[in-house]
């Protein structure tokens, strides 16, 4: 008997023991900068973005700027999972202090209560388009959802200069690639089958999944990662292709044959947002006011094919730039952005049919 | 003249496992009940947490969520892909780790054996993605086989073994081949091999021995590493993703879509919700069956 309440008794022990430890062991992510003396040590900050070129790109020409003019300094996560930060919020333990997030994306956040309101007497947003501009994101780089094309298949010059074009297979014969996600790939069907892009929105659904239906057999591969259309291009498994404007550009520098047709190209854009009960708020804002300012963006957009989202900052690029990024002056005059806000509502509803349309 | 034994014999007045449990002598226990503590308490608590979801949300307790999984066709549709997929890979990667296996039992020379081992394990090193990368390049139209193929004048067109089933079913089988052949090595290595001896001094040609000896011997091993296989599979979606077409979607993808794309944790949630069912469904009826054969429920 007495053996058996021995046991019992250190069992107990153990547990509360180990309960004791875990509970003080937790809420680690304190701010150090508090604690620390002040002056020469370095403030930190979190800034989440979307890895590769692009995160190369912006630690040369905007992070790197940043840590030396402010003494801080900067630890890059990527790439942005919408999820987990939403897991942070929820559960109070947010480590991310600034994030590039898709700016549909930003708005589902603003709309769950997830994010922390921008602080526009420090950050400068006049300059900046307006329809990417709410209390709770700013854009930060435009990037469009083009026409690509494998130029031995085409010799630049004949490569479909619009979607109708694209879906015209007669005219331009050869298996295609289109995005797996309905966000552009319906805009564009809209656009074959003759819609005005001035009246686009709110976008006939019916009429783009007829238009889809015309060209499916066609689609020989839906991508699903940005670095499958130049890939696919590449290799010729097909011959046309929408596709991210930038990962086609750095093919093509890397000696592919492939090239964007910018004509009808559709423009998207991420935003920068900060998650609600980030550690290093008012850094954050800071940060994001140096990284939209027309200096910053205009260092980015010569380092790499995206476009800048304040209109300062264009003037600033070389004309070479400009064409490479789809941004001459007549491409801005007829660009088409992407209704966020109407996706924000309807995306759900029309990814589930989406969906089934791919299995049918 | 009997010896009076001085060993103590606890009456068992609690159940058969927690008797052996407290049997144990000293502290050792602890050892077992600890780890099992922290991962029984961990598991089920974060797994009762998000199964939760699926009928609450903000507005508290709903079956809207899983009507709507049963109602749209979409989600019992992909289901249905997604199983019968799994169950191909189990297949295919069966009737490929088996022979394997068999060569990594039946091998005299210790080296060979290490080397055959390592080559399997090697594929376990390198990322997922790479793997599923590479079998893009090997297996689409101007890949190396095709290629190959071609200019050995074989055929004449590419054949498409990418974008469609055989792409999936290709590259998940690669991922899928250690866990199988651990399996039944595991099992097989455990095989008397005088039994097989045995039935060739009583008469049987080696591959009778071998039919009726060995391999049903070999067969809790086929059960045990078919289930895992099997539930591995069930979880793929990048693989197919990157190597089928648009009539291979797997249900992981849409639970994926939900949680990171649309937020919509409670969707995300019950449809884990029926996946979950359904293989318990599935291992429920193996269970079931495997207890019908004396055979298969192993070592006695």
């Amino acid at each position: 008997m007495k053996k058996k309440k021995r046991r019992l008794f250190a069992g107990l022990l153990t547990l509360a023991l180990s309960v004791t430890m875990t509970a003080c062991g937790g809420g680690t992510s304190t701010d150090k900068a508090a604690s620390a003396p002040e002056g020469k040590k370095a403030q930190e900050l979190v800034v989440v973005d979307w890895g590769g070129a692009s995160s190369e790109a912006a630690k040369k020409t905007i992070y790197e700027p940043f840590e030396k003019a402010n003494n801080v300094k900067i630890t890059v996560v990527s790439p942005t999972d919408v999820g987990k930060l939403k897991a942070m919020v929820q559960s109070g333990s947010v480590e991310w202090d600034v994030v590039n997030s898709d700016t549909d994306v930003a708005l589902r956040l603003e709309k769950e209560g997830l994010l922390e309101k921008l602080d526009y007497n420090i950050i400068k947003k006049d300059d900046i388009y307006s329809n990417l501009v709410t209390d709770y994101s700013i854009g930060l780089q435009v990037y469009f959802t083009n026409i690509a094309y494998n130029t031995e298949a085409f010799k630049p010059g004949s490569q479909p200069k619009n979607w109708a074009e694209f879906w015209d297979t007669a005219k331009f014969p050869g298996p295609r690639s289109l995005y797996k996600n309905p966000v552009g790939t319906l805009e564009a069907a809209l656009l074959a089958d003759g819609v005005a892009p001035d009246k686009l929105y709110p976008l006939d659904v019916d009429r783009a999944f007829k238009s889809l239906e015309k060209i499916k057999k066609d689609v020989k591969v839906w991508w699903e990662a940005g670095a499958q259309p130049p890939q696919l291009l590449g290799t010729k498994e097909v011959v046309l292709a929408s596709a991210w404007n930038g990962r086609v550009s750095a093919a093509k520098a890397q000696g592919s044959p492939v090239d964007n047709e910018f004509s009808q190209s559709l423009g998207m854009a991420t935003s920068w947002v900060i998650p609600k009960g980030a550690p290093h708020k008012d850094l954050a804002q800071k940060f994001i006011a140096y990284a939209i300012s027309p200096e910053a963006q205009a260092a980015y957009s010569n380092a790499i094919d995206y476009a800048p989202t304040n209109k300062k900052a264009l003037e600033k690029l070389s004309d070479d730039v400009k064409k490479r990024i789809g941004q001459t002056p007549e491409r801005v005059k007829s660009q088409i952005f992407i209704d966020n806000r109407w996706w924000v509502d309807n995306y759900d509803k029309i990814n589930e049919r989406f969906n089934k349309f791919m299995l049918e | 003249m009997t010896t009076k034994l001085k060993t103590e014999v606890p009456v068992p007045s609690l159940a058969p496992p927690l008797h052996r449990l407290v049997g144990i002598p000293g502290l050792k226990w602890l050892l077992l009940l600890i780890p099992l503590a922290y991962t029984v308490l961990l598991l089920y608590y974060s797994m009762i947490s998000v199964l939760k979801l699926s009928v609450y949300d903000e507005n508290g307790f709903t079956l809207e969520y899983i009507r709507q999984v049963f109602t749209e066709p979409l989600y019992l549709k992909v289901l249905g892909v997604t199983l019968k997929t799994a169950c191909i890979v189990t297949v295919a990667t069966l009737l490929i780790s088996y022979p394997i296996a068999y060569l990594l039992v039946v091998m005299e020379s210790q080296r060979w054996k290490k080397v055959v081992m390592s080559l399997v394990m090697i594929t376990l090193w390198i990322s997922l993605l790479v793997r599923t990368f590479t079998w893009t390049v090997i297996l689409q139209d101007q890949g190396v086989i095709n290629k190959m193929l071609i200019s050995l004048g074989l055929i004449s067109e590419p054949i498409k073994l990418l974008y469609n089933t055989t792409g999936v079913v290709i590259g998940m089988t690669h991922i899928l081949i250690p866990y199988m052949v651990l399996s039944l090595y595991a099992v097989m290595e455990g095989i008397d091999h005088r039994l097989v001896q045995a039935a060739q001094g009583m008469g049987a040609r080696p591959w009778q021995a071998f039919i009726q000896v060995f391999f049903p011997l070999s067969l809790p091993g086929v059960l045990s590493g078919s289930l895992i296989v099997f539930v591995l599979g069930l979880g793929y979606f990048i693989t197919p993703a990157l190597l089928g077409g648009q009539g291979n979607m797997m249900i992981s993808k849409l639970i994926q879509e939900n949680i990171q794309t649309t937020l919509n944790w409670s969707m995300a949630s019950a449809i884990s919700l029926v996946l979950l069912l359904a293989t318990f469904l599935l291992l429920g009826l193996a269970a079931w069956v495997s207890r019908l054969s004396p055979l298969l429920k192993g070592e006695k």
